[in-house]
């Protein structure tokens, strides 16, 4: 859960990368680690075996000052994608604010990747978070290869839910939408908290397009962002 | 409405005297209120060496990997971990259902010393958070105004 303290005027929330063993969840924390001003985060502190396979958890720190007034610390986990690892999984999801849910788009792994969002929507009940409630964001992952399912087929298979969500066609090796898909998962838990997604209904946040296209970074930095 | 449970000046003033007695008590070096999901709830004493919030996470992660492992020979959970280094070392204790202490201290002082007053203190720091939680808190919502327009965070080539 969220906390905020007004003393040192800061916010804290926690973002959950989840999703079937080798997906990439590591890549994009190693990836958002390399790109993202010294200045705005700390170490990328990773509990991963010798072969370098999550054993735990990766766990890396950002700051922003997204609302005025105050530091907001984003703290991004990823959970260990092997099956009998659900017992970590579940420790590393206490007091989750937002998941992105990182997939294999490659036709083989789409078992795992229905079984990984099965396990996710399980492993949040048993905290009494609804899948349908907390803000998550869909990563379509390793588009760069060949044998890749095409969008629409893992749209129908993964955001078929009465609520969609926002989802995005990512190479995380590159950084292709590393940021937009973090982006957006920021952006919907600050809005469920502010004053204006608390009033609205349920499913309130945009239903969604798949980008296709990668978001391009913008050439010069505002002074807000990190 | 959802709101972010929040903590007043008053409330961290009280919480910072508590954890300010416990270290000159101790002669621990730096103390960490944290929930059980890795939050810092408070922080007091020599912050500037170390990353409190990946102590955080560490210590969150380790506290509930034990958990598992205490039911494993019938217990609830251990309510208190000792981690020794060579000169520095952490202890850890829980104050309530969601809430961990962490104790950090070196070669001045001794695990006994810290052990005594830890509980003392977890005692206070649990009364109060208690105390907040049967006042309904103090929630903390914004205007969507106030979140910045721009990515929050934003991709700088190397």
């Amino acid at each position: 859960m969220s906390i905020i303290n007004y003393a040192s005027r800061e916010i804290q929330f926690k973002i959950v990368y989840y999703g079937p063993a080798l997906c990439g969840k590591t890549t994009n924390l190693a990836y958002i680690h390399e790109r993202i001003s010294p200045a705005n985060r700390g170490d990328l502190v990773s509990l991963a075996t010798a072969a370098d396979r999550t054993l735990f958890f990766d766990f890396l720190p950002l700051n922003a000052v997204v609302i005025k007034g105050f530091v907001t610390k984003f703290q991004l986990y990823t959970v260990p994608g092997q099956v009998i690892y659900n017992a970590t999984r579940q420790l590393v999801l206490r007091s989750v604010d937002g998941v992105v849910f990182v997939a294999d788009s490659q036709w083989e792994k789409m078992e795992e990747n229905v079984e990984s969002f099965r396990n996710l929507a399980e492993n949040l009940a048993q905290q009494n978070i609804s899948i349908d409630e907390i803000p998550y964001v869909l990563q379509y992952n390793k588009r760069d290869l060949n044998n890749v399912a095409p969008i629409n087929y893992i749209e129908f298979v993964l955001n078929n839910r009465k609520k969609r969500v926002q989802s995005f066609e990512v190479i995380s090796s590159t950084g292709q939408n590393v940021f937009a898909s973090l982006n957006a998962v920021s952006q919907m838990l600050l809005h469920k908290f502010s004053k204006q997604g608390a009033a609205a209904p349920t499913g309130a946040v945009a239903p969604t397009a798949v980008s296709v296209e990668p978001v391009p970074a913008p050439k010069l930095a505002s002074p807000a962002a990190v | 409405m959802n709101c972010i449970p929040a903590l007043t000046i008053e409330n961290v003033a009280t919480l910072d005297g508590i954890l300010a007695d416990f270290l000159k008590k101790s002669d621990a070096e730096l103390i960490v209120v944290i929930d059980r999901g890795g939050n810092v709830i408070s922080q007091f004493g020599d912050v500037a060496v170390m990353d409190v919030t990946i102590i955080a996470a560490l210590a969150a992660g380790s506290f509930a990997a034990t958990q598992e492992l205490a039911r494993r020979i019938g217990e609830v959970e251990f309510n208190a971990l000792y981690h020794q280094g060579n000169g520095s070392h952490i202890f850890m204790n829980s104050v309530d259902d969601d809430t961990i202490m962490i104790s950090v201290f070196g070669p001045r002082t001794t695990v006994g010393l810290v052990r005594f007053y830890s509980a003392a203190t977890a005692l206070a720091v649990s009364e109060l958070l208690k105390s907040l939680d049967q006042s309904g808190g103090h929630g903390f919502t914004f205007d969507a105004g106030d979140v910045t327009a721009t990515p929050i965070f934003v991709d700088h080539p190397v």
